[in-house]
Formats: structure tokens, sequence, C-alpha cells
């Protein structure tokens, strides 16, 4: 009886099926030792079985192809060159694109092939020849060239770059002479190429190679080989990552001698993946023109843009940076005179360089004074005598025989020191400041460029830190209503505050990167961003307007220089004291008055009034714009990328 | 006063490990000889150094009764962890990661003792712990000892040392008669963390393991447990990666399997299987290697000493060395089974499966069908850690032998 309990016990339930209860014997059942070692053995003798079939197959069937590659001296990797995006103006015209170029190379695993029984480029003597050779075909200087050889001399296939962008004729001859070359390899690299000449250093900035240096310094750069090729300054830099595209790799077979036999079988390449093409807010006919209304001054800066989105039209930085000089190869004497230039080409004066903005920022005073109800448009203050006496100082106003009594809007048309003194009095400095914070002066504009400068915009306690706690700072404000003294501003952060000024105060973003064609040929275009407001009423704002018309319209006006037939242009005179020279040229204007397209910010460095000499300049980039009758520049017709 | 029986002393043990370490000897010489540095070409005597420490470790071990690793085996245990923990905090950098402490001019890798360190307090649990073993104080036991040490590890990171000590988890759950499903159950969660990069990978496993508890019928509870804690492990791992940047998956892929990586490591494996595939039936000879003599061979010395092998004496020497592990793991599993006391027998697994894992781990890699972790290949690996780690398991390995009729 005990034996039957026993026997349907251990007999799997009946409504289980055979399969079902096989599983679960051997997966859930207690396994007795004898049978979990024969698992085991069975397991290890799985394994070495696939070990050893893996063996057979590398070994026996595919011997002799791993023969061949070991024999034939292996397996070269070989970088497949990412081309760089190409970078057009708004209209598509190309600014920037690439150029094949040749670079001269040393291979010093097939040199020491050549000479066998020399391992080490200081036991090499017949190599002295070899070098001598390639200095002269190269016209290098023999022992800079042995230095460049012996410090970058590694027993190896990564080739020692000797000269870059070396010219087609001595390709020709280093071609001729390949016998007596041994290991001298030339490759084509695409190098970049920029159309325009000047400003494109500025704007678009340059590329170089990466050195040795910055590769070991930051371990993140590990996509990075040595060499790579990155943007250093503006867009190249700003927008690197999307206009470099991926360097792919290729791996060759080749023989002891470096001759390639072709890709190697069980490795596929890694195809390069091109930057995507860029196009910039950029107008290349305005910007030519902004160019050309600097000619005949030294330094400068103009920047366009539409108060209506913040697109950068042109953007100008006088004197100009050749960028194509950075992208081939620069000598030590050119790189020295572009740092010793009292110049400073390298500055981009739009985005980097600050000024006092002088009289375009008594609208700001006006603004406040407007907005606090401590003027109106007809408030009249003491009349001006060409000076203003505040304690025991006596302050000018830039006209010396006095301009009279005068209005705010008057006072604004012509730029009456006397009258923003008092005005600036009335608004006090801790207001004033507050609210030239909220204009977005003395910040960033967050541009897409990259080391934009900030600018000042001094408040009380700043004045406290730098003189001490005194009463008498807020006094300071004086020379602030009139724009001198310590603000500084960008001529971008300038042009953007008048776009708001012009636009019943929207402040956009202002950008220059308007689209991303990817290598796929998606497109990403950038949408314009409105990143705040002026802290005006609209009412505030017209009385503004109305005066900024004045100021180039009026036949007393500071800035009639900046008039155009049919077109009714606003704006703006300054003239910024300057401590080691001339005077500093402001004008900051936008039209047409009653549909702002265009607003220009013009600064001529160390040259006098900005009626004289900055208005005109602004006039000739606005009317270009404007007056779609005149003739366009035919001088742009720019190659396709190459 | 130790008895010793001399047919209880097993010799082909011991002369299995001395061939393999003459052969490791060989291999690095013929690795380093063409160096133009002197003192990488003197390596092999550093190794034949590290051999005769290893044979005196393993004399040492032979004196050593098996009660002391039973008694011992939580301090020893904690001991390891400890250091685990020191060379986190103190453990002098090479080669990007911190894997060993500096003591007087030698370098001590604490993660190769911690895996003998392990074995003891897991052998001893399975082996005396009266707790079911479906109940959580259990499973929570013997998985945190494996997890706690494989964790320290991967944090270092060495991710093929962390993975040994699953291996030697997997095998001695099996060899102390813990159902395979229920062993199956247990490594599901790492399985599901692996697939959930893969969506479609993932449901699959997932399915399966459904079916399989459906079938099987494990009590309700514990199979929703499982089932919720694989779905939890999948589920991180498929949100994670979707939120990841293409370069940020692309570092993990590589770090996962740097044989996915075309500039680097890709190159490595490739250059492993030309030496390997060019040497044929028999060799090009010892010292003969072209692969091995222009050092395309990265490091051919440690990890990938097996090429050294595959191109100097072909598929007969690769066969040879299989064979003489195979005969040594062999030799292990009976010396398990045959062995009475328990913890002695899942310490002897416990061991074997060291040896077995990094055996296909390594070998594996050098063929290209494992990816490159790292793992040095018993015994002819150049190392001293690691040569001083396997002569101390040969010296257990042969203490148990010697006493397998104890109870």
């Amino acid at each position: 009886m005990a034996e039957k309990i026993k026997s349907i016990k251990d007999s799997p339930s009946p409504h289980l099926s055979f399969s079902q209860s096989f599983l679960r014997r051997s997966l859930t059942g207690y396994i007795p030792r004898e049978k979990r070692v024969k698992i085991l053995l069975g397991f290890l003798g799985v394994i070495v079985f696939m070990l050893i079939g893996r063996l057979f197959v590398l070994q026996v069937v595919k011997s002799a192809y791993y023969y061949r590659i070991s024999e034939d001296n292996r397996i070269q990797p070989w970088t497949l060159h990412a081309s760089r995006g190409v970078v057009t103006d708004r209209n598509g015209k190309i600014i920037a694109t690439n150029r094949p170029s040749y670079t001269v190379s040393l291979i010093p695993y097939e040199v020491s092939e050549t000479f066998p029984e020399k391992k080490s480029f200081e036991e090499g003597r017949d190599l002295t020849l070899l070098v001598e050779k390639l200095a002269s075909c190269l016209k290098l200087d023999v022992l800079s060239l042995q230095e460049k050889i012996r410090s970058n001399w590694a027993k190896g296939y990564e080739p020692i770059k000797l000269k870059k962008d070396v010219d087609f004729n001595t390709i020709c001859v280093i071609a001729e002479q390949n016998e007596d070359l041994p290991g001298v390899i030339y490759q084509v690299e695409p190098t970049r190429k920029y159309l325009e000449a000047g400003w494109v250093g500025h704007v678009l900035g340059y590329v170089n190679e990466l050195t040795r240096e910055e590769l070991s310094k930051d371990s993140t750069q590990e996509r990075f080989r040595l060499g790579a090729v990155i943007g250093r300054k503006g867009i190249e830099k700003q927008y690197d990552d999307i206009l470099r595209g991926k360097d792919g790799m290729t791996y060759l077979e080749v023989t002891a001698r470096g001759k390639p036999l072709g890709p190697l079988e069980e490795m596929k390449p890694d195809p390069p993946v091109n930057g995507s093409d860029v196009k910039l807010t950029i107008d290349l006919v305005l910007q030519a023109v902004a160019e050309s209304a600097l000619t005949d001054y030294k330094s400068g800066a103009v920047v366009a843009l539409d108060p209506q989105n913040g697109e950068i039209l042109a953007l100008v930085s006088k004197p100009g940076l050749d960028a194509n000089l950075f992208a081939g190869t620069m000598t030590t004497d050119e790189w020295n005179r572009i740092l010793e230039d009292t110049l400073h080409p390298l500055l981009t004066r739009p985005i980097q360089a600050t000024y006092p903005p002088s009289s375009t920022l008594k609208l700001l005073t006006a603004a406040i004074a407007l907005e606090e109800k401590i003027a109106n448009k007809n408030t009249y203050l003491s009349p001006c005598g060409g000076s203003f006496k505040f304690g025991r100082r006596m302050f000018g106003c830039w006209r010396p025989e006095g301009h009279g009594r005068l209005n705010l809007e008057e006072a604004i048309i012509h730029s009456c020191d006397v009258y923003f003194y008092q005005l600036g009095l009335k608004v006090g400095l801790e207001r004033w400041s507050d609210y030239a914070q909220l204009c977005g002066l003395g910040q960033r504009t967050g541009v897409d460029l990259t080391d934009e400068a900030k600018g000042l915009v001094p408040t009380l306690s700043y004045y406290h830190k730098r003189y001490g706690r005194g009463e008498w700072v807020k006094n300071l404000i004086i020379n602030l209503a009139i724009g001198q003294g310590e603000i500084l501003v960008a001529p971008l952060q300038l042009a953007v505050f008048f776009g708001g000024l012009a636009t019943d105060g929207k402040l956009y973003q202002p950008y220059l990167l308007k689209e991303e064609t990817t290598p796929d040929g998606r497109i990403i275009s950038t949408q314009p961003e409105e990143k705040g407001s002026l802290p005006f009423s609209s009412s505030t704002l017209r009385v503004l307007q109305q005066a900024m018309i004045g100021v180039v319209n009026d036949p007393q006006g500071t800035g009639v220089l900046a008039q155009i037939p049919d077109v009714c242009v606003a704006g703006k005179t300054g003239t910024a004291q300057n401590p080691h020279g001339e005077d500093h040229a402001w004008f900051v204007g936008y039209a047409p008055a009653d549909d702002p397209q265009i607003v220009v910010a013009v600064l001529i460095e160390n040259i006098g009034h900005g009626g004289t000499f900055a208005a005109p300049v602004a006039k000739r980039i606005i009317e270009k714009y404007l007056r779609e009758d005149l003739p366009q520049g035919q001088e742009f017709t720019a190659t396709p990328n190459e | 006063m130790i008895k010793f029986r001399s047919k209880e002393f097993d010799l082909t043990l011991l002369i299995i490990a001395l061939i393999l370490s003459a052969m490791g000897i060989l291999l690095i010489y013929s690795a380093k000889h063409h160096s133009d540095n002197s003192v990488e070409k003197a390596i092999y005597i550093k190794q034949i150094i590290w051999v005769l420490v290893g044979i005196s470790a393993c004399v040492l071990t032979f004196s050593i009764p098996l009660r002391f690793y039973e008694v011992f085996a939580y301090v020893l245990y904690l001991l390891s962890l400890l250091a685990l923990v020191l060379i986190l905090i103190i453990g002098s950098s090479k080669m990007g990661a911190a894997r060993w402490i500096s003591l007087g001019g030698f370098n001590i890798q604490p993660s190769e003792f911690a895996k003998l360190a392990t074995i003891f307090p897991l052998a001893r649990y399975l082996a005396y712990s009266k707790r079911s073993i479906y109940s959580f104080r259990w499973l929570a036991s013997v998985v945190g000892m494996t997890l706690l040490p494989a964790l320290l590890i991967l944090r270092q990171p060495d991710l093929g040392t962390s993975l040994v000590f699953f291996a030697i988890l997997i095998s001695m759950l099996f060899w102390s008669g813990v159902p395979l499903f229920y062993v199956f159950l247990i490594i599901s969660p790492v399985i599901s963390l692996i697939c959930g990069f893969h969506e479609i990978a993932w449901a699959l496993f997932f399915l399966i393991l459904i079916m399989l508890l459906y079938r099987l019928r494990p009590a309700f509870l514990f199979s929703v447990g499982f089932l919720l804690l694989n779905l939890a492990f999948g589920t991180v791992t498929l949100v994670v990666w979707n939120k990841l940047h293409d370069y940020q998956r692309q570092r993990i892929i590589v770090f996962l399997d740097p044989g996915k990586d075309p500039q680097g490591a890709g190159y490595q494996i490739i250059q492993s299987k030309v030496a390997i595939g060019s040497g044929g039936l028999v060799g090009k000879g010892y010292l003969e290697g072209s692969q091995t003599k222009l050092a395309f061979l990265p490091h051919q010395h440690t990890d990938f000493v097996f090429s050294v092998l595959g191109e100097e004496f072909g598929l007969l020497g690769g066969i040879i060395l299989l064979g003489l592990f195979t005969f040594l793991i062999i030799k292990g599993i009976l010396i398990a089974q045959k062995t009475r006391n328990t913890f002695a027998s899942n310490v002897a697994i416990g061991l074997i499966s060291i040896i077995g894992f990094q055996m296909l781990v390594n070998i594996g890699m050098t063929l290209g069908v494992m990816p490159v972790t790292g793992l040095p290949l018993p015994f002819v690996s150049y190392g001293g850690s690691s040569m001083l780690l396997f002569w101390v398991i040969l010296g257990i390995l042969l203490t148990i032998n010697s006493r397998w009729y104890e109870y």
C-alpha cells in the first residue's frame, strides 16, 4: 500500500503532457551529483569544440587570406576626410567652400625599410641626403626640416607632414623623382577656401589644425585626430560641430613598400559624414556696400540688422581679417605682423569692442524721464548757454555758443548736452542704471558668435566699490546721461536697443545662422526669438521715434547727412570723447521710420563728429537696402563647391 | 600532523600547470625579444620569478588546512572588500583605470584576490544554510555576496573581472543543486539589463520568461517578483538608452564591446586574427612570427598572448594548449565530484569556474568571438597578481584532492 502511494506521488500528474513534465523535471527538479558532472563536462565539451572550430576556420579555412595580409605587411588605416560644410549668404551666394590642396609627407616606416640598418633617425646618415633633396624641392630650410622629421619620428605608418599646401608644379617634380625619394608621399586634403576677403575673417572666423598640445590637454577631443581641422573664430568656431562632419576611416592592405593593394576585405570602411551646409543671414551685397562705405577710414564697425526678427544683414569690422591667410599655411612673420598691428585686426569690433555710446544714449535718458513722468516732450529746462555749472565744476555743451531754450524733442534733435545734464540729475543714477540694464545694455546679446564682450553699465554699487561710499558719486549721472563716462557698449548692443526703439519696444535675439542643411538634405531654419521688450510704453516710444525722425530730417538736426530722398530715415548721432585721440563717431538709425526694415549702427574710430562721418555711412547702407532700383552688384558670382 | 598519502597527491594537475607556465614564459620571450627596449626584452625573467613565487605560494597553500578557509571565509571576504574600496580611493592609475595598489615596487591587483575570497563565504553559505532556497533571505545573501565585489570592480572600471563573479555564482549555484530554472531566474535581470539595449531582443526574452514561468508555475508571488524585476531592469536600460545622445551610446557600445570601435580596439582584434590565421596548421615557427616580431600585436605578452602561440605554433599549438586546459578543468570537476565535504566541493567548482571562464573569454577574444575585456589567460599571460592567484587556486585544489575522503 505504501509503495503504491509512493509511486503515485512520483509519477507526473496525469494532466501534464510529456513535454511539459520533461521540461519541469529537467529545469526545476533536483539533479543528482553524477548528472551535474555530466552536464558540466558536456558544457565544457561544447566550449572547447567551439573554440577549436573557430581556430580551424581561422587557421585552416581562411589561413591563406590571413597569411597574405601578414606577409604583405599588413594594414594601414587611412583617414577619409569629411568635407566641411559650405557657407552661403542669405541669397545662397557662396562665402566659404573647400578646395583640394597637396600635402607632402614622409612615412618613417618606409624610410627605415629602405635603410634597414638604420633603426632610428639619428643613426640614419643617408637620411641627410634625403632631407637635403626634399628641402630643395619644397624650398624649405634644411635644418628646420630635419628638426621637424626628428621630433615627429616614430617607427610606423603615421605620415609626418612636411609641408602643406604645396603647389602643383612641386608635386610634379616630387612625383618624377619618386625613386630617389623613398617614403615621400603627397596627399590631397580638402582645404578651406573663403571667396570673400576682409570681413570674412571676422564673421566666419577661420579654421586651422589642432595642435599636439591641444590634443593632449583636452581628452574630450578624442574624436579628433592630430591634424584635424577645427574652427577657431566666428561662425567656424560657433558652429564647428555641425560644419565639421565626421571623418571616416578605411583600412588598406599595403605591401612592405607601402603600395596599397586595396581595401581590407573584412574591415568595412567607416564612410565620412560631410558637414552641414550653412546659410547666414548676411546679405553679401549689403555687406559689400558697408565695406566700401568704410573704405576711407582706418578702423570702425558697422552692424545692420532686421529689427523685425533679429537677422544680422551686415557685420563689418575694420581693419579686416583675411581668413584665407589662416586656412593655408601662415608664416611666423605674417602672424607677428597681425599681432603687432596697433589697429588690432583680430578684434571683431561690432561684438568684441566696447565704446561709450555718447549722445546716442540721450534717448535712454529721455525715455526714462518720459516713462517716469519727469518730463514730457514739451518740457523746457534752464536754457543752454554752452555750459552747465554744477557745484564747482563746469560741464560744457558740444556747441560752445549754446542752444538756448529747448524742449525735450528739440534737445534730442540738437543733441544738447546741457539739457540732458539737467534731465539726468532729475532721473537720478540708480533709476538710470536700472533702466539701462533692462534695455539690455552692458550685457551680451547672445549673438551666435564667440567671445562677445559685455560692456559696462555702472551702477551705484559699482561706483561705491570704485570711489568709496560717498553721496557725491550720484552726481556722476551728469556724464552718464549723455552717454559718456564709464558706460561702455558694443555696436551690436546699441543696434539691438535701437531695433527695440524702432519697433514698439520688441527686442529680438540677433543671429547669423539662418538655415542649416544637413548632409541628408534636411533643412533646419532658425526661428526668430523675441527675447524681451524695452520697459517703455508706446507713448514714450512714439515721442522718441518722432524726435529721431527730426534728428535726420529737421534742417537743424545733427543727422541730416543720413537723409535719403523718398525714404524717411530716423536715428541719432553720437560723438564719443576719446582721451587717447580724436573722438569716435557714432550713428545709429533705422528706416523706413513708419515700418522699420533695417537698423544700422555705425562706429568710426578716432575721426570726429558722428553726424559728419558716421551718418553718411549709414545712409549708403540703408539706401542700398531699401531702394531696389539701384543696380545689384555683379561681382559676387561665386563658383560652386569644388 | 598532516598525514600525507602519496596516492592522494595529484601530480598531473601540477604538471599541467607547470607546462602552461613554461609555455607562457616561452611566448612572452618571443613577444618581446625583438624589442629595442632592454627592460621590455627582459620581461620574461620577471615572469620566471613570478612563476617561482607562484609555485612557492602553491606549496604554502598546500600546508593550510581546508578548515582555515571555512572558518575565516567571511574575514577573508571582508578584507578583500576593504582592499577594493581602498583601491577606489587611493589606487594608482594605470591605463586610465585604477586597478593596482603599489606595495614596495610591486603592483598588487586586489580584484584578483577578491575572486578567490568571494568563493569561500559563498561555498560555506550554500553548504550549510538551512534556509529554503526560495526564501528572500537566501536569495539576497547569495546574490549580494557576489554582487558587492563585482560592482566595486565594475567601478574601477574592469568589466571583464566583474563578469568572472557571475560565472562563479552560476556554476556554484548549479553545483549545490539549485534547479537550473532557478539559476536562470536569478541571473535573468542581468540578461534583461543587457537585452534592454535592443527592444525586440528584450521583448523576446521577456516572452520566453513569461512562457517558462507559466509552464513551470512556481509560487505566484515568486513569479510576479521576478517578472517585475526583469521589467524594471529592462525598462531602465530601454529608457536610459533612448534618452542618450548618439555619441554617448557609441561610448557605451565601445565600453561593452571595444571591437565595435573600428579605429581602436577593432584594430587589435583584426591584428590578432591575422596573427592567428596566418599561423596555419603548424605555425611559422618559434620566434618567427612576423606579426609578433613587428609588434603589430597590441598587449601581446598579456591579454593577447594566445595570438603569439597561434602565429608561431599554429592550430597544433592551439589544440595542445586547449587540451591542457580541458584536462585541467576535467580534473577539477572530478575532484569536486569525489570530495565528500560539501564546502570543499563547492570551493573546487568555484575555483575551476574561474579558470574555465577566463580561458574561454581570453581565447575567444583573440579569435574575435568575445568582447575585448582584458582578462588574462590563466598561468600563461604575463602578470604577477594573476600568476599568483592561479597557483594559489592550484594549491587549494590539490589540498581538496588530498583530503577528499574527509567529511
